[in-house]
């Protein structure tokens, strides 16, 4: 099917396709890459944000500076990084100031097995500025009293971060795994303005666009975006499982966990009254 | 609770009836198929038709008319305006006002459709049954290119809606000095002797052989345009021929064809003879890098040329030669018309006259053709001295489908996804990456080509003749 003429039913032939041919999902490979650099975005931002959020000399310019990078339009980092990795422009000159040897770096993205991961450095470069600024919101947000009572307790610095400051944010941490998850698994900016998605580094996104625009089989493309939906939905299913699971504990998320807990203090108070009755007589 | 869920249930009802909305049979225009030649020719009412309408008969006629075209850097530079200047001195009645628009594919398309845009643009995309809707008919076919070339690609039922403003040609950008530092003496005519002199330019000269231009996309998708009157010395081929093609991409073993035509980028890669990181190359710096000699070729159309002469100091070391190929003892050159002028079937009857008579003017007399180093419009018009070497080929524009199989093409091309002159690019790339690393032999990716070319053929019903 094309944008403009007749159209003909097929039926669920694109859908077929869709998993018949190999490029679709290759290219959802390269979602690991993101996946990926989205762990390592997460635990940047998260650990720039726990350190901004207690007082540091020019923290607000630091956040300034990080969080600046969301602000600038995709497309212009795209080409900021074009050349930022072109070979010995400014990536490369930065690194020989360092003693490295130009003959010794990669072509960050001739090399292909390097250039997915140059590709995920812009957009970690672009979004843990994002990240980091929902933590501190978050982070800002505990009682002040609670690392002082840790404190008081003997809690050094990881423990307050472990006990406190994760479980009072988990909300927000959920949302941005999910968020950041959902990116990777649709991410387009980077390879299609650097690389134009070719040599290697066609994301399912790039490739959806090139059969939807360039082939002008807009049916297929438009299935592979439903297919990329329900893959979504799968995997949000499947994170917020996870989170259940590993945020067990901390019983807020649970509804049913209230109830139970109501009926423990029922219980225990019944029994504190047997004993007390048993210990009166 | 229940009303709510009878609430989101009714709006996925409504959702899925939105969707399937769009699946709906869309009605075919009616097409003005069935005018003949002189009713569609006899719709230009008063105005005179092109062949018959005489400059000097109008020096004092009076008009305000409006050109939108594509020139952004002509328009800045002052060359629109000087040539309107010149224009104005034989009709100083006719008041010339242009507009430069910048991404003009897309924008013209949107202004055609309000019909308030002015009196001549080039003509944009449009389907060709729809040319009497928005253009006036210039003249008959006939007619016509009995005076000019390439009129035949904006004709319908034989009526002629636009006139190309230059002509490219398909060679080979070259800077003369590299060439003659590498002690070449003689341009290669065939694959063979190209490669040779790749070798020679990269062994004597510190210029890098062959620029792919690999990251721009497009540049790599010029590579399509050699398909046909430069590969097989026949231009009815591409738009006739290809697609009922069963193996288009087999080696001929002449040293013709697509196969050997891709096969030139294949080994160039391989060999080293490209720029070092293909990836990051940047269109912009590459027009200054060709002028001062720092890249030997780019394979691209001789609209490039006058863009890499102005880009640096030394204009005269650009040169253009002939695609190195040659069929049967010849080498041919395929060309063809750029974007074509048309002018608004709406404008009263004294616009389109002014409009007529500025659009033969800038043809004939403006020079602007030959000034864009354009391939002569006009028949026996002069050449700009870049076309030298061009002397002794057989120029030749492609013919037009064959009624009835218009769409044939763009139907192979979008079914096999190769997409041939059609933003194919990653097709190219794909080849120059396969060159470089050695991921895949050239015969490999030829078969895959055949391979879909013929899934794709068997997929419309197209019958295989060739």
């Amino acid at each position: 099917m094309k944008y403009i003429g007749d159209r003909k039913f097929v039926g669920l032939k694109n859908y077929i396709k869709v998993f018949q041919r190999d490029d679709c999902f290759d290219a959802l490979k390269l979602s690991l890459y993101y996946m990926l650099g989205s762990v390592v975005q997460l635990s940047l931002a998260l650990y720039l944000a726990t350190i901004l959020s207690f007082k540091v000399k020019g923290g607000n310019i630091f956040k300034g500076f990080m969080f600046f990078p969301f602000l600038i339009n995709g497309i212009a980092i795209g080409f900021i990084f074009k050349f930022f990795y072109t070979r010995g422009f400014v990536f490369d000159t930065v690194l020989q100031w360092c003693g490295f040897k130009l003959d010794n770096l990669p072509y960050w993205l001739r090399d292909q097995s390097i250039n997915n991961f140059s590709l995920v450095g812009t957009s970690v470069w672009r979004y843990f500025g994002q990240n980091m600024v929902l933590f501190i919101g978050a982070i800002m947000s505990v009682d002040s009293e609670l690392y002082e009572a840790a404190m008081l307790d003997g809690a050094n610095k990881f423990q307050q971060f472990k006990y406190i400051i994760v479980p009072s944010i988990k909300t927000i941490i959920t949302l941005n795994v999910i968020l950041s998850i959902t990116g990777s698994l649709s991410a387009f900016e980077p390879p299609y303005v650097i690389t134009s998605g070719a040599n290697g580094t066609g994301t399912y996104f790039v490739v959806m666009h090139e059969i939807a625009h360039t082939q002008q089989k807009v049916g297929l493309a438009s299935a592979m975006a439903i297919v990329l939906l329900l893959i979504i939905f799968i995997v949000t299913i499947f994170q917020k499982l996870f989170f259940k699971y590993v945020f067990k504990n901390s019983e807020d998320e649970d509804p049913r966990a209230e109830v139970r807990r109501q009926r423990a203090i029922k219980r225990s108070i019944k029994r504190q009254q047997r004993l007390s009755a048993a210990g009166g007589k | 609770m229940t009303k709510k869920k009878v609430l989101s249930l009714l709006t996925a009802v409504a959702m899925a009836v939105t969707t399937m909305g769009c699946g709906a049979t869309s009605e075919t225009a009616s097409t003005p198929d069935t005018q003949t030649t002189v009713e569609a020719d006899a719709a230009r009412g008063e105005v005179p038709s092109y062949t018959t309408l005489n400059l000097d008969d109008y020096k004092d006629f009076t008009a305000s008319i409006k050109f939108v075209h594509h020139k952004t850097d002509r328009e800045a530079d002052g060359t629109m305006a000087a040539m309107i200047a010149e224009f104005n001195k034989e009709f100083p009645n006719i008041t010339v006002t242009t507009e430069a628009v910048t991404d003009y594919a897309e924008d013209s398309l949107l202004r055609l459709s309000t019909g308030d845009w002015g009196d001549i643009m080039f003509i944009p995309a449009v389907d060709k049954s729809d040319l009497p809707t928005y253009f006036m008919p210039l003249d008959t076919l006939d007619n016509l290119s009995a005076k000019l070339n390439f009129v035949d690609n904006w004709q319908f039922n034989n009526v002629c809606y636009g006139i190309p403003y230059m002509a490219n040609a398909q060679g080979v950008l070259y800077n003369k000095k590299v060439f003659a530092d590498a002690g070449i003496t003689q341009l290669p005519t065939t694959p063979e002797e190209f490669i040779a002199d790749l070798e020679l330019v990269k062994e004597k000269t510190d210029a890098i052989p062959l620029y792919t231009n690999y990251a721009a996309g497009w540049t790599m998708g010029a590579w399509d345009a050699y398909i046909g009157t430069v590969t097989n010395g026949d231009n009815a081929y591409l738009n006739q021929i290809f697609v009922h093609t069963a193996e288009p991409f087999a080696d001929p073993g002449d040293g013709t064809g697509a196969y050997n035509l891709y096969k030139i980028l294949y080994d160039a890669c391989a060999q080293g003879l490209i720029e070092d990181d293909y990836t990051t190359t940047d269109w912009e710096s590459c027009k200054g890098m060709l002028n001062r000699g720092e890249i030997g070729t780019m394979v691209l159309g001789s609209w490039a040329y006058a863009q890499m002469q102005e880009a640096g100091d030394s204009p005269e070391n650009v040169g253009y030669m002939p695609f190195p190929m040659t069929v049967n003892g010849k080498q041919y050159v395929n060309a063809g018309g750029d974007y074509n002028y048309g002018i608004n079937t709406n404008s009263s009857d004294e616009n389109k006259t002014a409009a007529l008579i500025f659009v033969k003017w800038m043809v004939e007399r403006s020079n602007w053709c030959y000034n864009e180093g354009g391939y002569t419009v006009v028949k026996g018009g002069q050449n700009p001295d870049m076309y030298a070497a061009f002397d002794g080929c057989e120029v030749l524009a492609d013919q037009p489908s064959i009624a009835g199989e218009e769409t044939l093409l763009n139907d192979m091309n979008s079914e096999s996804e190769l997409s041939f002159n059609a933003g194919g690019n990653d097709k190219v790339q794909r080849i120059v990456e396969a060159g470089a690393t050695g991921s895949e032999t050239f015969d490999e990716i030829m078969a895959d080509w055949t391979e879909k070319w013929q899934e794709a053929q068997e997929e419309l019903g197209i019958e295989v003749k060739y």
